[in-house]
């Protein structure tokens, strides 16, 4: 492996390797759940993009930066410091969850640590997590501010997309837009989607700073990461981050993907980012195997835990409301 | 042990029901958390079913090849209750479920629907009403006239305790003629000038009687009744009979041959009498009391007698017990004692059938016999009837066969 | 004072309330400098540096920044140039903005101004009334303001409040509507006014139309001494439904009128709620009279008729009178 560790922190990257650990443990235990039939609604993983995942949300600061994660980023979610009871509450619908079984599985956040809720229409939280830097600079709280969102390569066809990225760039906001290119949008993959020659060129046009990356690649992950994110905290303005990799899912898991090129799954993009970061971990002396192992063991344990309690609480109770909406006052007078 | 069940898990949005492929596990193996013990198909993707806790089969429900409701119990396992604790599974009990086989499948897909709105103790949450917020008049249920009357004019004629009828004096300016709320106030003020008396309790119940009766088809047919035989006979008994039980024994036997007549209509049924109870219009001070003479087929004359004057006696008293006026089925009415010749009498809203027995008269009738006229003692039966449930021909039969009973006044 | 128009009440509320609460931004479409395209923030990014910001035109994102900003406990205040362009964030209000409190607990103090309805010649795609759309969704209070002082002080209520508003101000009145002052009687979002009492029928309406409404009245009273109730609804959402049925109960007969399209909508909800809760006020069958089912004209003789007018108002007022 020709990656070079230069200018790469110890506890950062073993930061971001235990987060991608966590996920795939997490999103198995998430998928077992799906297929006993105990999670209602969908199931949506991120197996395959944990490193582009985890090394964006690494190089933030929860408390001072803001990330917006998308269907695909539980490894950036645990990075940023979200712990996985929020995310098993949200998915076994909780009434302790943060979404109180109002939403369910990845529509969850804590707008409020800095972290929106994703809704399902692409795109949106690009503009979102432009506004929270805007309203930041507008009460002078900006300084060394980051703001950073993942979108997918669908994404890059809405029109959100393209508001969004020019008006955070009107604004010179400190933005990181990831695009996690994993070549399928649901079943449709790039070459129905856009014909340029790489959505890294979309920058030039918005007149941002552009960065490509192999998102299958851990340490390069972490390495154009944290330049894009630096590059924004000091002032340079919006920063497309295009990461490639292949998505090792279905679109959720009631899809098995059977469209997907067989070709793509055994080439380079087809590699899986968690085994090329083991491999990295051990071969930089970042950690070992029995380290590893000793992790995920923890891990699981961890994850049995938050299922456990999560199970266990009360689900809502569909006769009792308390949304004290004004523009709901029937409610308000009950 | 606990028991736990595998479901067939919701595999898609779209998806109700899954094909087993095959089954990995059978009765009396174990199995491991996140092990998938069962392959399904949809129409979409193959899958597999996993189970969530250690334990060891203990029963399979579910057969290769056959298709499940998502939410149907396709096996069970058995497992301790500290494996419960460590994965937060919940037990065959603690979810209320049985199992269930392919034919029931969609059955109990309802029921897993319901499973969110379960109490804790398998009940089911009662909704909570809603008080509304806006409060008006009371919803009036008066029954429609034959003209439009609108809610809000339905509702000031409910406050004011106004029926249909009342209106009937105004003549309406509104659409079609029809009365309005201003109507109705600008009748009300120019009568309020006119001496007004408080309408008995007794006058407001024979009023409210006769405008049900008032909204059926009525239709009224007479014939003239030759009295002398009865008469004469009359004078023979002991107590004296009066004319009105002649003619109430008379319609009793006269309806015990042919029922149907006095049925009574209810939707698409007719209702036919249990017993021959016929009721006796007796006048009383500003209104009209019915007591009712049971089994009034099945008596003699001379045994009705005394059931009869005792009725009456009570009634002008004005101390008929309730259950003495209760469900007759036809009644008589003697306006004859007031000298009245004829009459179009309404029959009570709960029965089909009236009839009225006018004052005799004595009139000079033409006898074949004796070449000569002769002096006649007769007087008028009139039958006033639900024409929903009785034509004129059966009216008539009916008159007919009473004319022709009291003609032998020694066999009633 | 001498005289002040809605616009002026506008600007006014504007002034004041980024005056009183450093949290208050306005963010649209040549706000600033230029002042917008109706005037409404003239002056304001001069004398609030930095709080006036101009948007590209990109409505989608110009709502999700508003959106993103509140939730950081910003007040932004969104122009957008016309109510018609606003279809174009649609999504953001009512999937992310009007689903956002009830999902996650953070409130959304969005306002969201809608220069709305028609004027002479604006033609389809610069006179749209889009209130009847937002007040669909739960999660947005959405108000139509009809006269100067209640322009001034919703404004500020919107502003204050937590929720997200969209501020539907019309554009026919901006300057042809004229007041002493704005001052209000401090009536809350949420409570409909009695503009004018009466006994023989009622006319609920909001917006512009309040006036077209009392002119209709004062036709209806010269013509045949009918005295006729106007209630002026102020905010669509919440709809204050006990003053409605107040009224219907005093009159027995109701006139719902609006400027938007006719199908469903603002007028659509109030029949269906008397129909419903006072059913036995009625003495006449609920009317509704809405603009026509065709898109909005440019040529005015062609608007004129499109919208309601005194006119046809008082027409089937005449018709609901004689019922």
């Amino acid at each position: 492996m020709d990656t070079t560790t230069e200018g790469l922190e110890r506890e950062h990257v073993r930061h971001v390797f235990r987060a991608m650990l966590m996920s795939r443990v997490l999103e198995n235990k998430l998928g077992s759940l799906y297929k006993a039939g105990r999670i209602v609604g969908g199931v949506y993983l991120g197996k395959g993009q944990e490193a582009v995942s985890a090394s964006l949300a690494s190089c933030l600061q929860k408390g001072r930066d803001v990330y917006a994660p998308l269907i695909r980023d539980q490894a950036g979610r645990t990075a940023f410091g979200e712990e996985i009871i929020d995310c098993t509450r949200t998915y076994l619908g909780s009434v302790d969850g943060p979404m109180r079984g109002r939403d369910g599985n990845i529509h969850r956040g804590r707008p409020a640590e800095g972290m929106p809720a994703m809704i399902s229409h692409l795109g949106a939280a690009i503009s979102l997590v432009s506004g929270m830097l805007l309203a930041k600079r507008l009460r002078g709280d900006m300084e060394g501010v980051v703001g950073a969102t993942c979108v997918g390569d669908g994404c890059t066809s809405t029109g959100a997309f393209h508001e969004g990225l020019n008006s955070a760039a009107v604004e010179n906001l400190p933005l990181v837009l990831t695009v996690a290119n994993n070549q399928y949008a649901y079943s449709t993959p790039n070459s129905s989607q856009f014909v340029c020659h790489d959505l890294v060129d979309k920058a030039a046009g918005y007149g941002v700073q552009g960065h490509s990356v192999d998102g299958t690649d851990m340490l390069a992950c972490i390495a154009v990461m944290q330049e894009a994110v630096d590059r924004a905290r000091a002032g340079e303005g919006p920063q497309l981050v295009v990461a490639s990799m292949l998505r090792l899912t279905g679109h959720g898991e009631h899809d098995d993907g059977s469209y997907v090129n067989a070709g793509l799954k055994s080439s380079e993009l087809g590699r899986d980012s968690l085994e090329v970061g083991k491999s990295q971990m051990i071969e930089h002396g970042f950690s070992d195997a029995a380290e590893i192992e000793e992790w995920k063991k923890q891990d699981e344990e961890a994850v049995q835990q938050a299922v456990a309690i999560s199970q266990k609480e009360s689900e809502p109770d569909p006769y009792q409301d308390d949304w004290l909406a004004y523009s709901n006052p029937d409610l308000q007078n009950r | 042990m606990p028991k736990v069940p595998i479901l067939m898990p919701q595999l898609g949005e779209s998806i109700a029901e899954a094909t087993i492929i095959r089954l990995n596990i059978a009765v009396g193996e174990s199995v491991v958390p996140d092990q998938e013990v069962i392959e399904v198909e949809t129409n979409k993707a193959t899958m597999g079913v996993t189970a969530l806790c250690a334990g060891e089969v203990v029963e399979i429900v579910a057969d290769e090849g056959v298709s499940y409701a998502v939410g149907s119990v396709l096996g069970m396992l058995e497992v301790t209750q500290d494996e419960l604790d460590r994965t937060g599974e919940k037990s065959m009990d603690e979810i209320g479920m049985t199992a269930v086989g392919a034919s029931q499948a969609s059955a109990d897909d309802d029921e897993e629907s319901n499973l969110h709105f379960k109490t804790e103790d398998g009940g089911y949450h009662e909704p909570v009403l809603v008080e509304p917020n806006v409060k008006g008049l009371p919803v009036p249920t008066g029954k429609g006239g034959a003209h439009y009357i609108s809610p809000r004019m339905r509702a000031r004629m409910a406050e004011l305790g106004l029926r249909a009828a009342d209106i009937s004096a105004i003549s309406g300016s509104g659409a079609g003629g029809r009365v309005t709320v201003e109507d109705l106030e600008s009748f009300l003020q120019y009568i309020s000038s006119w001496p007004h008396t408080k309408a008995s309790p007794m006058r407001l119940a024979v009023a409210d009687a006769m405008r049900r009766s008032w909204t059926r088809p009525l239709a009224t047919v007479a014939r003239p009744l030759v009295m002398d035989k009865i008469l004469d006979h009359r004078r023979s008994q002991a107590p004296k009979p009066g004319p009105a039980l002649y003619i109430l024994r008379a319609l009793a036997l006269a309806l015990a041959e042919n029922p149907t007549t006095a049925g009574y209509l209810i939707g698409e049924s007719i209702v036919h009498p249990r017993a021959f109870d016929i009721g006796v219009a007796v006048q009383v001070d500003d209104g009209v009391l019915v007591p009712i003479i049971r089994n009034a087929d099945t008596k003699t004359l001379s045994e009705l007698v005394e059931d009869y004057n005792r009725l009456v006696d009570l009634a002008r008293s004005r101390k008929l017990p309730e259950d003495a006026t209760q469900h007759g089925i036809a009644t008589v009415t003697n306006f004859g004692t007031f000298g009245l010749t004829w009459g179009t009498p309404i029959p009570l809203p709960n029965e089909t059938l009236i009839l009225g027995l006018s004052a005799g008269v004595k009139r000079p009738v033409w006898s074949e016999q004796t070449g000569t006229f002769i002096p006649v003692t007769e007087a008028e039966i009139d039958l006033t009837f639900d024409h929903r449930v009785v034509d004129g021909g059966g009216a008539g039969m009916l008159l007919n066969r009473i004319s022709e009973l009291l003609q032998k006044p020694e066999s009633l | 004072m001498s005289d002040v128009t809605y616009i002026d009440a506008i600007h006014a509320a504007l002034d004041d309330a980024l005056e009183n609460d450093p949290r208050v931004f306005l963010y649209g479409q040549d706000i600033g400098k230029f002042g917008g395209a109706f005037k409404a923030t003239k002056g304001l990014q001069e004398k609030y540096p930095g709080r006036v910001l101009d948007a590209p035109i990109s409505e989608d994102a110009m709502a999700g920044m508003a959106i993103g900003a509140a939730i950081e406990g910003a007040r932004p205040v969104l122009e957008m140039q016309f109510a018609d362009f606003s279809s174009v964030a649609f999504n953001q209000i009512v999937n992310q903005a009007a689903t956002h409190f009830y999902r996650t607990g953070v409130p959304i103090p969005l306002t969201m101004r809608l220069p709305s309805g028609g004027t002479p010649g604006s033609g389809p795609f610069h006179s749209q009334s889009m209130e009847s759309l937002y007040a669909h969704y739960p999660g947005l209070v959405v108000v139509t303001p009809a006269t100067v002082a209640d322009a001034y002080s919703m404004l500020m209520e919107s502003i204050e409040m937590d929720d997200p508003v969209v501020y539907c101000e019309h554009k026919f009145l901006y300057r042809w509507l004229k007041s002493s002052s704005y001052e209000s009687d401090h009536l809350p979002i949420g409570k409909a006014r009695v503009t004018r009492s009466g006994k023989h029928a009622t006319v609920v309406t909001y917006s512009a139309m309040v006036h077209e409404a009392v002119r209709a009245a004062e036709m209806l009273q010269t013509e045949g001494g009918w005295e006729i109730e106007v209630v002026d609804l102020r905010s669509v959402k919440p709809m204050d439904t006990d003053t409605i049925i107040a009224s219907v109960a005093r009159t027995g007969r109701l006139l719902a009128v609006g400027e938007a399209f006719p199908w469903g909508g603002v007028t659509a909800e109030v029949v269906s709620r008397v129909c419903a809760d006072g059913f036995h006020l009625l003495d006449a069958p609920p009317v509704r009279l809405n603009a026509r089912d065709t898109p909005i004209p440019y040529h005015p003789k062609l608007w004129a008729t499109h919208r309601p007018t005194p006119e046809s108002i008082a027409e089937s007022l005449r018709k609901l009178l004689n019922y």
